[in-house]
This record gives C-alpha cells, structure tokens and sequence, in this order.
C-alpha cells in the first residue's frame, strides 16, 4: 500500500484548522480571569498532552496488532505513533514549564500532578529508542518493542491514577484544568485539540511515507546489486 | 499569584507557541534532508541501471550503525520486500518516473 | 504448570544459595547506602515521610541490582535453549522467575529494614512492623512482576546493564509512591497510625494490572 495516499489532503486540512484554532485563541477566546493572557498557552500545551498521550496507547494497541499477525507494518506504526508522541512531548515539557515559570517564577513545579505524571511517561518512552537500537536482529527488535510499548501503554493510565492521588490533598491545581470551561473557551479548545490531533497525524503520515519510500528504495538498490551479480558484471 | 501584566505575558505565550512551531520546523528540515538523500540514492540507482556493461562497484552501503534511522529500514524492508517478492512490476514503474515525483517534491 | 515453576523455582533457589549472588548484594547495597544516605544528609535520624522516602528509595535501587542479575545466568549459559526445547507452559518461566525474585526481596529486606531502623530511624519500628508488612510486601509484588519482565526483555540486548534500570525505573514510580505514602504514616514519630487504604489499594491494583501484563506478553518475549 501507498502511505503518502492522501498526505497533501490532510496537511491542507492541518494548516486550514490550525489557522482557525489560532484565530479563535487569539481573537476569539475570553482572557481568563485569574491567569490573565499567560492562560493562552492552555490551548497549545493541553491539546499537546492529549494527544501525544493518545499516541501512545495508539502505539501499544498497533503494537498488540503486530504480536498477534507479526506483519512488520504494524511495528511500523507502533514506531511512528511513539516517535511522534515522544516529539510532541518535547513540547508538552517546554510548554508546561514556561507556563509554570509564567504562574509560579518557578521552571518547574511539582504540585501540577498531569505535568508530573507526564515526565514520568516522557522518561519511560525515551527508553523505547536505546531499546530498539540495542537488537540487532529485526524480528526480534520488532517484537521485543512492541512487548515494551504494550507495557508502557498499560502504564500510561495507572501512572496519572497514582500521580493524581498522591498530590490531590495537598496542593490546589496550579495551572487549572480542562472542567468548567466557560462555552467560547471550550469550543477554543476543542478547535485546538483537533488542529494538534491533525498535525500529529499529519506528521505520522509523513513519516511513514517516508521509511516505507526509504524501504522500497533500498529493496530496488539490494535487487539491482542482485541482478548485476548474476549477470557476472563485478569485474573481479 | 496575580496574573502577569500583558507585556510580560505575552512572552511566555510567544515562547509557548514558538517553541510548538520550531518543533515543527525542525522536523521539516531532517524530512528534507531525508528527501534530498534519497534522491541522491534514486539518483545513482538511475546512473547505474542506465549503464549496465560497466563493472559497477557495490555502492558501500552506509553502516550508519550510530543512526537508529539506518536500522530501522530493516524493520521497513521486510514490509517492503513481502509485497515487492509477489508484484515485481510494482516497483518498475516507480524507477522510471522519477521525473513525474520530482516536481511532486518541489511543490509540497 | 504448577510442577514447572515448582521445578525452576527450586532450581532458582539452589542456585542462588550455592552461588549467593544476589541477596547477599542487595543487601550489603542497602546497608552501605543508609550510611551514604546519613552522611548525605548530615543528620543521624530520619522520620515520617522522609524516612519512609529514604527506605523506599534505597529497596528500589536495590531491587534494581537483584532485577539485573535475574535471567543473566540463563541468558549467558544457555538456560533459555534449555527451557525452550522443554515441553512446558512458557509463561512457567515468569512465574517461577518473578517468584524467585519476590524470594530476594523478601529475603534482602529482612536484613534491610532492621538495619534502617537501627541505623536511620529515629522512632522504634517495634510498634509500626506488622502494618508496615502490607505495604512491603504488595510493592515486593509489583518490583517482581515489572522487574522480571523487563529482564527479560533487556537481557538479550547490547545495553543491557544500562537499559534495565532505565526501563524499570519509570515503571516503578507508582509503586513507590504508594508505598512511601503507606509507610509514611507509620514511620512518623507519633505513629500516627494505620496505614491509609488508598495507598494499600493502589499497590494491589498495580500489581493486579502489570501481573495480568506480564503474563499475557512473556511468551512473546522468549521467542526464538
């Protein structure tokens, strides 16, 4: 199958919503009345966290797809949705801890339970590359990472259940969450959950399009070596 | 903790919101040095099918051992190679159309 | 099955007392590290929450050290040949390996925690030790379910004495927080009391969801 199929539609619709969702962020939503303009980072850092965190039960399930019919395109998409969401994450991170720095003169804070128990996904998925990179055989590297992403997407809920209570009596929600929106400010948000969830699979597409264009690229090259070594064309 | 004054928290928000893009930007410019490596090999695999009586060398594939990249084709190969072993034709029309994705290229 | 992972489990049990490899370790780190831990410190007790982060801390770091060596034996001299051309329930080999596992725990931490208390902790533990078995043993429960699979999953690799604490240390982080928090209370100088249900329930749910884990994806992982 063609995995770039309908990539220039879907990064026409990325670009087309993330202009509505930052239109509607900037001129559109109401300025909060706590927080005042620094709550607008709300509507890029949630969705980022939303989605990347989607991402990565999206790349335990494919990852359970790829144990039980060991076809290598579901490794494939276990692979890119975790990359992915390991980019995104990045900006979940740096995101978070300039809003922190912005509420709180503090980079990071600990009593912000969603940010915490993200670090702690973060650090478990960075370990999903040193894993695959460290078996050489491809089968093997395949279906070892997919145990893993299996397990990390199992954890990825129990781990927010443990952060959440461990914190929920002591400190009072720093950076405010997603309940209680007001209408003009919900429907912000969800314009901007969409347009991130947009540009994540836009991006997903891409880079499947391009390691299975590197894939068929290489089979033609090693076919080639094969033909010309048949054909006695080596010269020695 | 009293909200920020506006110029100062515009800031922060630009910070936020230029770091999302940069992440963006970033990630075009390694798929662009992906591309134009990628021509290159299609490129050399064009030269070389073009000339067929001439002793070609093994182009040294690239150990990019210390690349993940570069083992991760393995992975990408055996879905490649599944499909390439039943439909031999499917890849032959794709070599010589390089002109026909070229322009695909540029205009995305 | 029940026969299997009794065979192996003994197996594990010889081996480890002829060769003493592990528990031995374990518990010599935990020991060393409590004295690091007061000269870090610069204080000569600790209670409350602080002693119950500093125990749990050290068992986790120590539990690292016994998850490392867990399949290395079998990995480097052929055992994992050996179980496959067995004609046995594969998923005998987790068990009998995390049972194994929850053995050295057990074993190193009733050196560790009386030597926490003689050296570090400053009310007595007599009164809290009974209420402070739950908490251990539900997180033991949950270090050998998630260490025995990520064992196994790093033992085969080329990084595998850098990838395992790297993998097993995010994982564990629930655990510890329901355990510290657990213990906190009965660490505290007044003994405050019993330990809170929540935490309690959020070790046995862990340790619920990550055995059900281990079991299902275990085979996957032996393969070849």
């Amino acid at each position: 199958m063609l995995y770039g199929r309908g990539l220039r539609t879907l990064s026409v619709l990325t670009a087309a919503t993330w202009a509505v969702a930052l239109g509607l962020v900037f001129f559109y939503a109401p300025l909060e009345a706590e927080q005042g303009f620094l709550q607008k980072i709300f509507y890029v850092h949630v969705p980022l966290a939303i989605v990347s965190l989607c991402g990565f039960v999206l790349g335990g399930l494919f990852a359970i797809a790829h144990l039980r019919t060991r076809e290598s395109r579901w490794d494939m998409r276990s692979y890119v949705a975790i990359h992915m969401s390991l980019i995104l994450g990045v900006g979940v991170l740096i995101t978070g801890s300039i809003w922190a720095k912005g509420s709180w003169g503090h980079w990071w804070v600990w009593d912000e339970p969603t940010l915490v128990s993200y670090l702690i996904v973060f650090l478990l998925y960075a370990t999903y590359q040193p894993l695959r990179f460290s078996i050489e055989d491809p089968e093997r590297r395949a279906r070892y990472a997919s145990v893993f992403a299996v397990t990390a997407g199992a954890f990825v809920p129990m781990n927010f259940l443990a952060v959440r209570l461990s914190s929920a009596y002591l400190h009072p929600r720093v950076l405010g969450g997603t309940s209680n929106l007001p209408g003009s400010m919900a429907l912000t948000f969800g314009v901007s959950l969409v347009a991130v969830g947009l540009l994540f699979a836009t991006l997903c597409k891409y880079e499947m399009t391009a390691k299975h264009a590197r894939g068929q690229l290489r089979a033609l090259r090693r076919r080639r070596t094969d033909e010309l070594q048949r054909a006695g064309r080596f010269g020695f | 903790m009293p909200a920020l004054p506006l110029h100062e928290a515009g800031r922060y928000v630009a910070g936020a919101y230029i770091v999302v893009f940069a992440l963006v930007l970033i990630y075009v410019a390694i798929m662009a040095i992906r591309l134009s490596r990628m021509e290159r090999q299609m490129q050399e695999l064009l030269e070389r099918s073009e000339r067929p009586e001439r002793p070609a060398q093994t182009p040294a594939e690239p150990l990019d051992v210390g690349r993940p990249d570069a083992t991760r084709a393995d992975a990408t190969r055996a879905e490649a190679t599944r499909p390439e072993a039943t439909r031999p034709e499917a890849t032959r029309p794709e070599a010589t159309r390089p002109e026909a994705t070229r322009p695909e290229a540029t205009r995305a | 099955m029940r026969a299997t992972v009794a065979a192996i489990l003994r197996k594990e049990f010889l081996v480890e007392l002829r060769t003493l490899e592990s528990v031995p370790g374990m518990s010599l780190f935990a020991v060393s590290t409590f004295v690091v831990f007061h000269f870090a410190l610069n204080q000569t007790s600790v209670s409350g929450a602080e002693a119950a982060g500093i125990l749990w801390v050290t068992l986790l770091f120590a539990a690292i050290l016994g998850v490392n060596r867990l399949f290395v034996a079998d990995a480097e001299q052929g055992g994992f040949d050996g179980f496959l051309l067995a004609p046995v329930d594969r998923t005998a080999l987790l068990a009998a390996k995390a049972l194994a596992l929850l053995g050295y725990l057990l074993a190193f931490e009733l050196v560790a925690v009386p030597a926490f208390a003689l050296l570090l902790l400053q009310p007595s533990l007599g009164g809290a030790l009974p209420d402070l078995l739950a908490p251990i043993v539900l997180a033991d429960i949950g270090v050998a379910a998630i260490g025995t699979l990520v064992a196994a999953m790093v033992v085969r690799t080329r990084a595998r004495d850098l990838l395992g604490p790297l993998l097993t240390l995010p994982l564990l982080v629930p655990i510890v927080i329901g355990a510290a928090r657990a213990s906190a209370p009965l660490l505290a100088a007044t003994h405050a009391g019993g330990s809170s249900g929540r935490w309690l329930g959020l070790l046995a749910l862990y340790d619920l969801v990550f055995g059900l884990i281990a079991w299902a994806v275990f085979d996957f992982l032996l393969e070849d």
